[in-house]
């Protein structure tokens, strides 16, 4: 069964039609990468599926149950994480706390009552230890790098564990060695989750899509392997120009 | 157990003993003194729950003067009704025949105690639920509990028959519990407030080092952000609202059975700028500083304001500007920076042993 199931999707701001007529499914244990122009609807897109922004047409369907205007927290409950393009890590938190926060499986309030905020677990160290910031548990996580933000992030999105996980340029900034180091997680990490990835660095793609989808201007221009994309005529126009 | 976590529980017994042993031995178990500290103690409570809305969740409730006074009146309508023989002397006066109703359960003390807690979580929830399902936030936050408070206050002075208007509630009985009746003056009343301060303070202790103020803590960063993890949002701010209302009932409380009275003046808009004050000075971060800032300027104005009688207000308002420009984290955040500073000097000497207490910026770097 798709995990995924988007169809017909609409949005429009103020007139212009950010996502126009979008369909397309995600199957478990899948990457897809989602390519396209500036502007193109990426990122809206993505948007649209965790709840930051409400549709104005069509519907998205998690695992058979429709989620389209349900309320950010109760999609996120279900099984969908966001990973934003500007890193959002909680800066006054210490790096244990952050990924704390992202282990929700029990978000309600009864349950946050009567624990602890910081409970050690096994299962914390070894996602710090998988992306080297073992040495840095108890570190405000204002203080890290650039790098070690990115890191901590995908830390969070492995510690929340959700079916589906939406990444907003993941890479951005990184290293050749980290974005290597990001495609293996990737890869390890689709056993038994969904990503949908939007990513400008080609060979990041390459390495880790199993399809590709390009979208322009709110639509999708093509689906396909990576080289069937490589070799579409209107893919090229649309990155090139006339 | 985080060492943050211990610190503070070091902290919350050095202050229980402090209050319990040190302070009555300093003022001589003197009736008067302890007195005036056990009113210190009180506003200590209403300045920690302020500490947990706005300190921990980043909410800044300017409405806390307003459940504050809620508790506070429960309290003097159950003594009020406890002094008069059948109807309260202000209500003849103003020409009410029969008691209102919702003065009828006051003769109640059980009722009384739970009504003083419970009727301000109640009113702060309704706020809440309105205000954060709604997703308003920020400034909005402080100018809705604003109006509520000059609204409210507005009310309880306009309705003179049934609250005592501008007079607010005086010649009140003493309150008794168990064949004891509590005079203010007395060392038992003392340790009654200095119990009450000590639970109320372990209760925000323990709430900001649950899993539930981490969240808090989150949410204060990016709520947003919060909710991408599966936290309903609105539910984490409408039960601190709770919480902090029914502290601020319970201080209430506990401020009408030391002076003895309840005045509308609590339920000020300068009442409820000053707690914001006190928890400013002493840290907003931390409830055990929150509470000690209340005492510290309570003190002081009790000193100062003998000598500078009308210019005190001014001298309070530049406190508070000083703190928020030169400490806006408060004495917390002084004594934090300055235990920070002193480890860091303590390791640049060899052989000075440090203990680590946490992982500090500076540790982590040197091994890298």
């Amino acid at each position: 069964m798709d995990r995924l199931q988007v169809t017909d999707l609409h949005v429009e701001f103020g007139g212009v039609r950010a996502v126009d007529g979008l369909s397309f499914s995600v199957r478990e244990g899948e990457i897809l990468c989602l390519l396209g122009p500036n502007g193109a609807g990426k990122s809206t897109t993505l948007d649209l599926i965790c709840g930051k922004t409400q549709p104005t047409g069509g519907s998205i369907h998690l695992d058979g149950v429709e989620i389209s205007h349900m309320l950010e927290f109760r999609r996120a409950r279900r099984g969908v994480g966001r990973k934003f393009q500007v890193p959002s890590v909680y800066k006054d938190l210490t790096v244990d706390e952050n990924l704390s926060i992202a282990r929700s499986k029990r978000p309600g309030i009864w349950s946050a009552l009567t624990r602890f905020a910081l409970t050690d677990s096994r299962e914390t160290e070894q996602i710090l230890d998988l992306v080297d910031l073992g040495a840095k548990r108890s570190e405000l996580a204002g203080n890290l790098s650039h790098g070690e933000t990115q890191w901590l992030e995908i830390a969070m999105l492995i510690a929340q564990d959700s079916k589906l996980i939406l990444m907003d340029e993941p890479t951005a900034g990184m290293t050749i060695q980290e974005t290597e180091r990001t495609a293996e997680i990737f890869r390890s990490l689709s056993a038994n989750h969904s990503l949908i990835v939007v990513e400008h660095d080609m060979s990041f793609v390459r390495s880790v899509a199993d399809r590709i989808i390009v979208m322009n201007r709110g639509a999708m221009l093509a689906e396909g392997s990576i080289e069937e994309i490589e070799a579409n005529e209107d893919v090229k126009t649309a990155y090139l120009g006339h | 157990m985080s060492s943050k976590f211990q610190f503070e529980l070091v902290a919350l017994v050095i202050f229980a003993v402090v209050i319990a042993f040190g302070v009555p031995a300093v003022m001589n178990y003197d009736g008067f003194e302890l007195n005036t500290f056990a009113r210190y103690l009180a506003l200590a409570i209403v300045s920690m729950a302020l500490a947990l809305s706005w300190g921990v969740t980043g909410l800044l409730n300017l409405g806390q003067a307003a459940t504050f006074g809620m508790g506070s009146y429960a309290m003097a309508m159950h003594l009020k009704l406890r002094a008069s023989s059948g109807l309260p002397d202000f209500m003849s006066w103003n020409n009410v025949s029969e008691l209102p109703l919702f003065w009828v359960p006051f003769n109640s003390l059980a009722f009384t105690l739970l009504a003083g807690l419970l009727i301000p979580a109640f009113i702060g929830g309704l706020i809440g639920i309105f205000m954060f399902r709604a997703r308003i936030a920020g400034v909005f936050v402080a100018i809705i509990t604003l109006a509520f408070l000059v609204a409210f206050q507005l009310l309880v002075i306009n309705q003179q028959g049934l609250t005592g208007g501008q007079n607010g509630l005086t010649g009140l009985a003493q309150m008794t519990l168990f064949g004891w009746a509590f005079d203010p003056y007395s060392m038992g009343f003392y340790y009654l407030v200095a119990g009450c301060v000590t639970v109320a303070l372990a209760i925000g202790v323990y709430l900001t080092h649950s899993k539930f103020g981490l969240v808090l803590r989150a949410i204060r960063e990016d709520a947003d952000r919060t909710r991408f993890f599966g936290y309903n949002v609105a539910n984490y701010k409408t039960l601190v609202f709770c919480i902090s209302a029914a502290l601020a009932g319970w201080a209430g409380m506990l401020y009408t059975l030391v002076l003895e009275f309840a005045s509308p003046t609590y339920m000020g808009v300068s009442f409820s700028l000053a707690i914001v004050i006190w928890c400013a000075v002493g840290g907003r971060e931390s409830v055990i500083a929150a509470a000690f800032g209340a005492i510290v300027v309570n003190m002081l104005e009790g000193r100062l304001s003998d000598i500078f009688v009308e210019g005190w207000h001014l001298i309070l308002g530049v406190i508070f500007v000083l703190v928020v420009m030169f400490m806006p984290r408060g004495i917390f955040g002084l004594l934090v920076e300055g235990a920070q500073k002193l480890r860091t000097v303590g390791r640049a000497r060899p052989g000075h042993a440090v203990e680590p207490l946490s992982t500090t910026p500076l540790e982590t770097n040197q091994e890298r």
